[in-house]
């Protein structure tokens, strides 16, 4: 085995990350299913004329929620800033799984990678920047006084998790490919480092960032995160 | 301190007024405030606790504690508070006795998070510790005597009524013109609220629309639902409810009065968990049915003063009249002019929730109404019109507080004063 204990474990524990990530959003969700519904239907007026309309209403304000820009433009910008940025940043990993072989054969390997560094490292910066003043704003007032040591600790796990994904991104001598190669091996059930990350100081940063990651999946469905599905919901009562 | 066994009926109280809808609220919020200044509350005060999010985050803290594992675990990462944290329930006690419940917040928050409903859960643990706002629950034990003991209120009722009589004749030159109460198989039972100046105007224009019609013994409004007390609420309603049965009409108008219709056509299935057997219109729906048949008819007034409408925000955002006052506005003035915001973004007058009754409230809601004054001073309005008696009453106060030097009006009086007889 070529992987020290700290790496081996954190990939270990990617496979407890997903079990408890799929275990417990499917918990969350039975638990909200199950619970008792209000009869009545308390949405705000004007409501949308029919489903068709409505469905369009829903996902026009889950995913934009264009009154917000109004009452509080900066957040806006940042939240949807931050919330593309990680939406591409997930995509962008999807390149471990599988090499995205639509895009090379179109326009060549190095300028996929070309595209991949540029990009990589926009949207991961992005999130920086975002993260930094959803921190910061937190600590101004009013926001300090309705803020919660949660709120806080999930910033600074997606601080740890976008700085060293940057870093990795910037810096050091591994590539795509040795990720790849790290990442299928976890997907194998065979975690290990190819030589050229076992060589390299690199491996500190994959394995914090792997572990931060893990940490954020594993306390995801039991956090203020849920709001990823349950938004849907609750924009759904609105319109009805 | 309270006694384990008030404090384990508190527990339950969370956990029971909990439902589906307000787990979601307490999941998801983000805590990202952005509600801020959807708030009147908080954008006049700039007191945090009245961030529509940090009063739902007091009971997402009492919820933490007691039904969360995690926030069993680790209280002090979710800041979760036993239920019988003093300051946390006096906290909770001005929160949520000071909401005027507007949903202003819900519109703006990107989950659309229902503080109003979080509240309610906030006022049922306040009762379960025998700490609801005194004012409105006598205010709600009076309706409910009045229910229990109609007898003696009826002969005062009839006498005012009938003494009320010649002026509808004289007005719409009608002999036949009454206020029929009592009367059975009527078409409409038109609920009012108590004093002459909610049942006169209203009478007007039934009379002259030829409706056959018949007035309630009880007023629309429900202290019940203000004190966040849904048994008291439900007694209340079902007074109406029973009534329109016994008289088997078809149809009940509920006057200008933006939380009495909700009542009646949204809460009363919830708590019931069965709709009333007939029709719920309010009257300003009515009114503008009435005239868009024909079946009443206003004069264009001459009159060059501005006149402005307040959308109530139980009676627009929350129950979606938004073109009917407008409607019967602009067909009796040239001189309607918007307040901004409107419609579904209208701020909240500061006075509904209940607040115009409770004294101790006064100071606060003029106060945080400086918003709707301020508005109001913009248009340089001569008339204010608001089918809301809280808004009216409150707008009232605004115009002597703010200097506004305005008349403040229902719609029903002001169609009655142009209608063409």
């Amino acid at each position: 085995m070529n992987m020290d204990p700290f790496s081996f474990i954190v990939a270990i524990l990617v496979y407890v990350a997903v079990l408890v990530f799929i275990s417990g959003m499917t918990f969350k969700i039975i638990v909200w299913a199950r619970s008792p519904g209000m009869k009545i239907n308390l949405g705000m007026y004007p409501k949308p004329k029919n489903g068709f309309i409505r469905f369009f209403k829903i996902l026009k304000d889950s995913f934009i929620f264009p009154q917000t820009l109004e009452v509080d433009r900066w957040m806006w910008v940042f939240a949807m800033l931050f919330h593309f940025a990680l939406f591409v940043a997930l995509f962008g990993h999807f390149r471990l799984v599988k090499e995205f072989t639509f895009v090379s054969n179109v326009i060549g390997i190095d300028n996929l990678n070309t595209l991949g560094a540029v990009g990589g490292g926009t949207v991961g910066i992005t999130m920086l920047i975002a993260l930094v003043y959803y921190l910061f704003r937190r600590f101004a007032s009013p926001y300090k006084d309705i803020s919660v040591p949660e709120d806080f600790l999930l910033i600074l796990l997606l601080l740890g998790i976008a700085g060293l994904g940057v870093h990795m991104r910037f810096f050091g001598t591994v590539h795509t490919e040795d990720y790849r190669e790290y990442f299928q091996s976890i997907m194998r059930f065979k975690p290990a480092f190819n030589k050229a990350l076992a060589q390299s100081q690199t491996r500190w940063v994959l394995s914090w960032h792997v572990l931060f990651v893990n940490l954020f999946v594993i306390y995801f469905p039991f956090s203020k995160l849920v709001h990823v599905i349950g938004t849907f919901f609750t924009n759904k009562i609105r319109s009805e | 301190m309270l006694d384990s066994e008030k404090k384990e009926l508190m527990i339950q109280t969370l956990k029971n007024k909990v439902d589906k809808q307000i787990l979601y609220y307490l999941d998801i919020c983000a805590r990202c405030a952005i509600c801020r200044d959807a708030c009147h509350q908080y954008k006049i005060t700039k007191d945090p606790k009245y961030i529509p999010a940090y009063r739902a985050e007091l009971i997402r803290r009492l919820y933490k504690k007691y039904f969360s594992v995690l926030g069993r675990m680790f209280p002090n990462i979710y800041e979760a508070k036993e239920v019988d944290d003093e300051f946390l329930l006096s906290e909770l006690y001005q929160v949520a006795y000071a909401c005027t419940g507007c949903r202003r917040c819900m519109y703006y928050c990107p989950f659309s998070i229902d503080t109003l409903q979080i509240l309610s859960v906030a006022k049922a643990i306040l009762l379960s510790a025998g700490m609801g706002n005194q004012i409105l629950q006598e205010l709600s034990d009076a309706a409910i005597a009045k229910g229990e003991n109609i007898g003696i209120f009826k002969d005062i009722f009839v006498k005012m009524l009938k003494e009320s009589e010649p002026e509808i004749r004289e007005k719409i030159k009608d002999k036949n013109a009454e206020i029929p109460i009592d009367k059975k198989n009527a078409d409409v039972l038109y609920v009012a609220l108590s004093g002459m100046h909610s049942i006169l105007p209203a009478a007007i224009i039934f009379n002259k629309a030829k409706i056959n019609w018949t007035l309630s013994m009880f007023e629309a409004e429900n202290y019940g639902y203000f004190l966040g007390d849904s048994e008291k609420a439900k007694t209340i309603a079902d007074r109406i409810v029973k009534e329109a049965e016994r008289l088997n009409v078809k149809e009940v108008v509920i006057t200008e009065c933006g939380h009495a219709y909700r009542v009646i056509n949204f809460f009363y299935e919830a708590w019931t968990g069965q709709a009333p057997p007939f029709k719920v219109t309010a009257l300003i729906d009515a009114i503008s049915r009435y005239a868009k048949e024909g079946l009443i008819e206003v004069n264009k007034n001459s009159s060059s003063e501005i006149v402005t409408y307040h959308d109530p925000c139980q009676v627009g955002r929350n129950a979606g009249f938004f073109d009917e006052p407008r409607y019967l506005i602009n067909s009796i003035t040239d001189n309607f002019r918007e307040l901004t915001p409107n419609r579904t973004k209208s701020w909240c007058c500061g006075g509904g929730g209940g607040l115009v009754a409770i004294p101790e409230m006064d100071e606060f809601r003029i106060k945080t109404g400086e918003i709707k004054a301020n508005q109001i001073k913009e248009v340089q309005a001569g008339i204010v019109i608001s089918t809301c008696e809280n808004c009216r009453l409150q707008i009232n106060s605004l115009n002597e507080r703010y200097e506004l030097n305005i008349k403040v009006k229902s719609m029903m009086e002001f169609v009655a004063e142009n209608l063409k007889v």
